[in-house]
């Protein structure tokens, strides 16, 4: 009789069920990481492929750069404003459109529709949608007598709105998410919650939910890596402006390397990218962790 | 089974990625990268320039007509690039070792691959084929002179129009009696004017684009600045002065006219255009890449341009008359001709094109040669005449200023910010020279 | 049967909501559909219009007789369906070796991969973009499809997926002396259908829309993938004088991923009363 602790058994030859991924990420992901790095340390010209070593130099000059401060500030301010969003939009629907039925299939697919369709085309669509006085949106708020807002020239307002258009094109991701999570919940879960005549909220909050944590954490941490390297639908809708309120990391990378032709420049701006993501994806493991231990 | 049949596949995809295409035999073939789009269904089996139409048409049926008339076995084939990540493209390319053998490019861009010699000097070329330089307008010389050596064979000059609406200038008493509109000659005047239109007519007078826009803010900047005769870069390109009068002065029009209601607020390029077309704005502030389409609207009876179509240089405000303005110019890339006879048939094809580079005056944009730009041919052409003193007055920024694309940005962001955040003047002026000098003084070339 | 289904009112009113919301939702689609039947010239002075005519078929016409669309089309399906092979290959395999398996080391990999989550694409695309150029792999299949091969979020997915699946299966399998991998193979891997649908889907619509690395890996237009070939067609100015083009591509574009989905979305909702676990 096989003993749980024999499944359990440490054996090197487990680990060939790993070494093709992790062979192809060490050379694909790892390595260039690590040349990253390195660029970083150096002043290297984009055009001509020649650079020189300044040591932390590019890191220094980083930390004066008010406008990568802001910029900073920008995509740590569109996480926190479309994560929640995402989890919480995404979540909702999976639960209330996770049943057989044509009807569910529509909707679903509906919700899923957009996602399809390259940023070009979503930005496009919105800008065309956001124009003053002939835009369609401009058009209702006029219709139902309210005061025409610029939303995307807006100071305040413009990152707000790239970061709904971004929860409108991609909800369909973590939604699919958290409908494949709840396949996994056993039935007889449910069965015996209706045995018990158990109301449709406790079963949701006993039950459903904490069967979901694992996913939901899963999703905050996918839709938070995704946002932080938020960049297309920003440069495209906004151009990282008004006043720079909008421009995030990615974009000042991009218009550093590619613009500025400072590779150095850009890679350490992507190295301080990954430090930042680096605490965040560790705090949601780290929390995750926890509640394993706990059960 | 499924593992080892996916890995097959897989292993089969990538044999099959590993074949490269051979050249056909005998042709020499050399390769033409290049962007203004694609439009095989309607010019691709046409092979006379003189058929084409539009930037997209007029290109292709030059290939095309190259191709099929040259004697010597010469085959260009294009290669196009997307428009808006041209220059990523094109850099990723000559990383790769995947070098085009001629490739069009801004003039504004060629600076950054000429200093770091990446493209090839022509003036011996030239010469040799019988291009004489002599024949190249002012601007086209300005734009392909690097050190006094040219890098590049102009393909023409695109720059800062006003396109008007006649019959809205009209009803506000700016046309004059020859039924050309009445330009304004000085800043005042231009805000007189601007505030004569708005009472007479209740729509502003501008329709700029502001919105995600920043080469249009650059472009306004840059004339009003050339055309108060000020120098906004050092001689050596390597710093940007914005104390100067002639930036308050500019910035300040720019902010005075926004401020008042003056531009339509908040539209973006196709928005800008738009309202122009329908006839919510009296002005557009666009280049000259759109005559052609506008002329073709204000044919149409229902249009709110019919009958009132006139497009004209920047006027002059100020004491200079110049205009901002930039090209296209074909250049020729060190390594993209793998044999002599490549580079000397990349020759052969830019001397054709300068023979005909009358047939890309179609497109609205301003020819390259004197002879074309004083010829009748030119001139008949609609709305041309007026605009022919531009190969002249054209100027754009010095050739020496490294990193054009993202000064322009740099500069452009922040006139945008002048008007759409109401960001004060001299908040500006501090702003742009502390990051364009950073950005200049980060270029090493 | 599961409480949450039971059609009381508020399930009613819960579904009428919802459909308001879809149709919302779905209105912006629904426009572009609309735009891409109008002519060019029409929308360059006006984009506020929906079903009022004229109407033409000239954009998707454009399309189809763009000499090089099939080969772009068939270069996207091919490096869209090999990296999602090999991803969900690839993840399978390391998942279930990371929540099931015991070997020297596994926490520490494990701890590696994870950290490659937090890597953005930026920090390695240049170094990685000279790499596949000094193996003489730009324009070729490989060069596209090889790097959406290293990224961890498959990994992570299929080891949460598989660590929920419950142990007493595996114990049931190992009784009757199979093997690890027949394990794996037999037992395990058809349980996690939905995890490998939402994978597949994920690792498509990535792949299929991927905006920037195509760009520089892929730069003879013979090996443009669809979305980057039908750009590389539009004019300077496409989002004013083409629009009517660039709605007609966008339909065309998104049409196989959306078929794809509706084909694959019957493995998401396995019947939910019952089979499966």
């Amino acid at each position: 009789m096989i003993s749980r602790v024999g499944l359990r058994a440490s054996r090197p030859a487990h680990a060939l069920f790993v070494m093709p991924f992790v062979a192809v990420y060490a050379l694909l992901l790892l390595w260039p990481l690590a040349k990253g790095m390195l660029i970083g340390l150096h002043d290297h010209d984009l055009l001509s492929n020649d650079s020189f070593w300044v040591g932390l130099d590019n890191y220094r000059q980083l930390l004066d750069d008010e406008v990568f401060m802001q910029v900073v500030g920008n995509t740590m301010r569109f996480v926190a404003i479309s994560t929640p969003i995402f989890v919480l939009l995404s979540l909702v629907l999976a639960l209330a459109l996770n049943r057989p039925g044509k009807l569910g299939l529509v909707l679903r697919a509906t919700f899923f529709c957009a996602s399809v369709f390259s940023v070009t085309l979503i930005t496009l669509v919105w800008k065309l949608a956001l124009m003053p006085e002939r835009g369609l949106i401009a058009q209702l708020l006029t219709a139902l007598g309210l005061p025409e807002v610029p939303l995307l020239t807006s100071d305040s307002l413009a990152l707000l709105t790239v970061a709904l258009v971004t929860v409108w094109w991609i909800i369909g991701l973590p939604m699919i998410l958290f409908l494949s999570a709840l396949q996994q919940i056993p039935s007889d879960i449910y069965e015996a919650a209706a045995l018990d005549n158990t109301s449709r909220w406790r079963t949701l909050t006993r039950i459903t939910l904490p069967s979901l944590k694992r996913t939901i954490v899963l999703v905050a941490l996918i839709e938070m890596i995704r946002q932080f390297q938020v960049f297309p639908q920003i440069m495209l809708m906004t151009n990282g402006g008004p006043n720079n309120t909008t421009r995030p990391i990615v974009q000042f990378i991009y218009e550093q390397a590619f613009m500025q032709l400072s590779l150095g420049y850009a890679a350490a701006a992507s190295q301080v990218l990954l430090a930042i993501m680096l605490i965040g994806v560790s705090a949601q493991l780290w929390l995750e962790r926890d509640r394993q231990v706990a059960r | 089974m499924i593992l080892m049949r996916l890995s097959l596949l897989l292993s089969l995809a990538l044999l099959a990625s590993c074949g490269q295409r051979q050249p056909e035999d005998g042709k020499t073939e050399i390769t033409l990268m290049r962007f203004f789009g694609s439009c095989e269904a309607k010019f691709g089996q046409i092979n006379k320039a003189a058929d084409g139409v539009g930037e997209c048409g007029i290109v292709t049926t030059l290939v095309n007509e190259f191709n099929a008339s040259n004697t010597d076995g010469i085959v260009v084939r294009t290669q196009i690039g997307e428009w808006g990540p041209y220059y990523d493209q094109l850099t990723a390319r000559l990383v790769a070792k995947d070098i085009p053998t001629v490739a069009v490019m801004h003039e504004s861009a060629l600076g950054d691959y000429v200093r770091r010699k990446l493209v090839l000097p022509l003036d011996a070329d030239f010469a040799r084929v019988g291009i004489d330089v002599r024949d190249f307008t002012e601007h086209a010389q300005r734009g392909t002179t690097f050190e006094g050596a040219r890098y590049a064979l102009p393909f023409d000059t695109w720059a800062w129009l006003w396109h008007i609406n006649t019959t809205l200038m009209k009803k506000a008493g700016l046309l004059g009696a020859d039924g050309q509109p009445i330009l304004p000659r000085s800043p005042e005047e231009l805000v007189a004017q601007a505030r004569q239109f708005r009472a007479r007519t209740g729509k502003p007078m501008f329709a700029w684009a502001v919105a995600n826009e920043t080469a249009a803010n650059n472009r306004t900047f840059l004339t009003l600045v050339a055309q108060q005769n000020a120098q906004l870069f050092a001689p050596n390109g390597k710093t940007i002065d914005m104390q100067q009068p002639a930036v308050t002065k500019a910035l300040t029009l720019m902010q005075q006219l926004y401020a008042e209601g003056h531009v339509k607020p908040n539209l973006d390029y196709a928005a800008a255009n738009q309202s122009f077309l329908n006839g919510e704005a009296g002005v557009v502030v666009v280049g000259t890449w759109t005559i052609d389409q506008f002329l073709r609207e204000s044919q149409k009876p229902e249009s709110a341009l019919n009958g009132g179509y006139a497009v004209l240089p920047f006027p002059q405000l100020f004491e200079r008359k110049a205009v901002f303005a930039d090209g296209y110019a074909w250049a020729l890339f060190k390594g993209g001709a793998a044999t002599e006879k490549q580079h000397e048939a990349s020759l052969k094809f830019l001397k054709f094109i300068w023979d005909h580079t009358a047939e890309w005056s179609r497109t609205g944009h301003l020819p390259v040669s004197r002879k074309v730009a004083e010829s009748e041919a030119f001139r008949a052409l609609p709305l041309r005449a007026g605009l022919a003193e531009i190969t002249a007055t054209g100027t754009g920024m010095p050739g020496n200023v490294p990193t054009q694309r993202a000064i322009e940005l740099l500069i452009g962001e922040d006139v945008a910010n002048l008007m759409i955040s109401a960001k004060p003047v001299t908040e500006v002026q501090a702003s742009v020279e502390k990051r364009v000098n950073t950005a200049l003084q980060k270029a090493r070339r | 049967m599961n409480p949450l289904l039971r059609r009381g009112w508020f399930d009613k009113l819960l579904m009428v909501g919802l459909c308001l919301l879809a149709l919302a939702w779905m209105g912006p689609l629904l426009w572009v559909l609309a735009l891409s039947f109008k002519p060019n010239e029409f929308l360059l002075t006006r984009t506020d219009v929906f079903l009022a005519p004229p109407y033409t078929l000239a954009n998707y016409l454009d399309i189809l007789q763009t000499s090089s669309v099939f080969r772009w089309l068939g270069n996207s399906a091919l490096v869209a369906l090999m990296q999602t092979a090999g991803v969900l290959v690839l993840s399978s395999l390391a998942g279930y070796g990371f929540a099931r398996c015991e070997f020297p080391g596994r926490k520490f990999l494990f701890a590696v991969v994870m950290f490659g989550l937090a890597v953005p694409a930026q920090s390695t695309f240049i170094p990685l973009h000279h790499l596949f150029s000094d193996w003489n792999l730009q324009n070729t299949f490989a060069g596209l499809i090889l790097p959406g091969l290293a990224a961890p979020f498959g990994v992570y997915l299929m080891t949460q997926y598989f660590k929920a699946i419950p142990i007493d299966l595996e114990e049931a399998a190992m009784l009757d002396n199979a093997s690890r991998l027949k394990t794996f193979l037999l037992v395990i891997l058809p349980l996690s259908l939905p995890a490998q649908a939402t994978l597949g889907i994920f690792t498509f619509l990535g792949c299929w829309n991927d905006y920037l690395w195509p760009l520089v890996i892929a730069t003879k237009p013979e090996m443009y993938t669809l979305t980057r070939g039908l750009a590389s067609t539009q004019t300077n100015f496409a989002q004013s004088e083409g629009l009517g083009f660039l709605m007609a591509q966008a339909v065309f574009a998104g049409m196989p991923v959306l078929m794809l989905y509706l084909f694959f979305q019957k493995h998401l909702i396995t019947a939910v009363a019952g089979t499966g676990r």
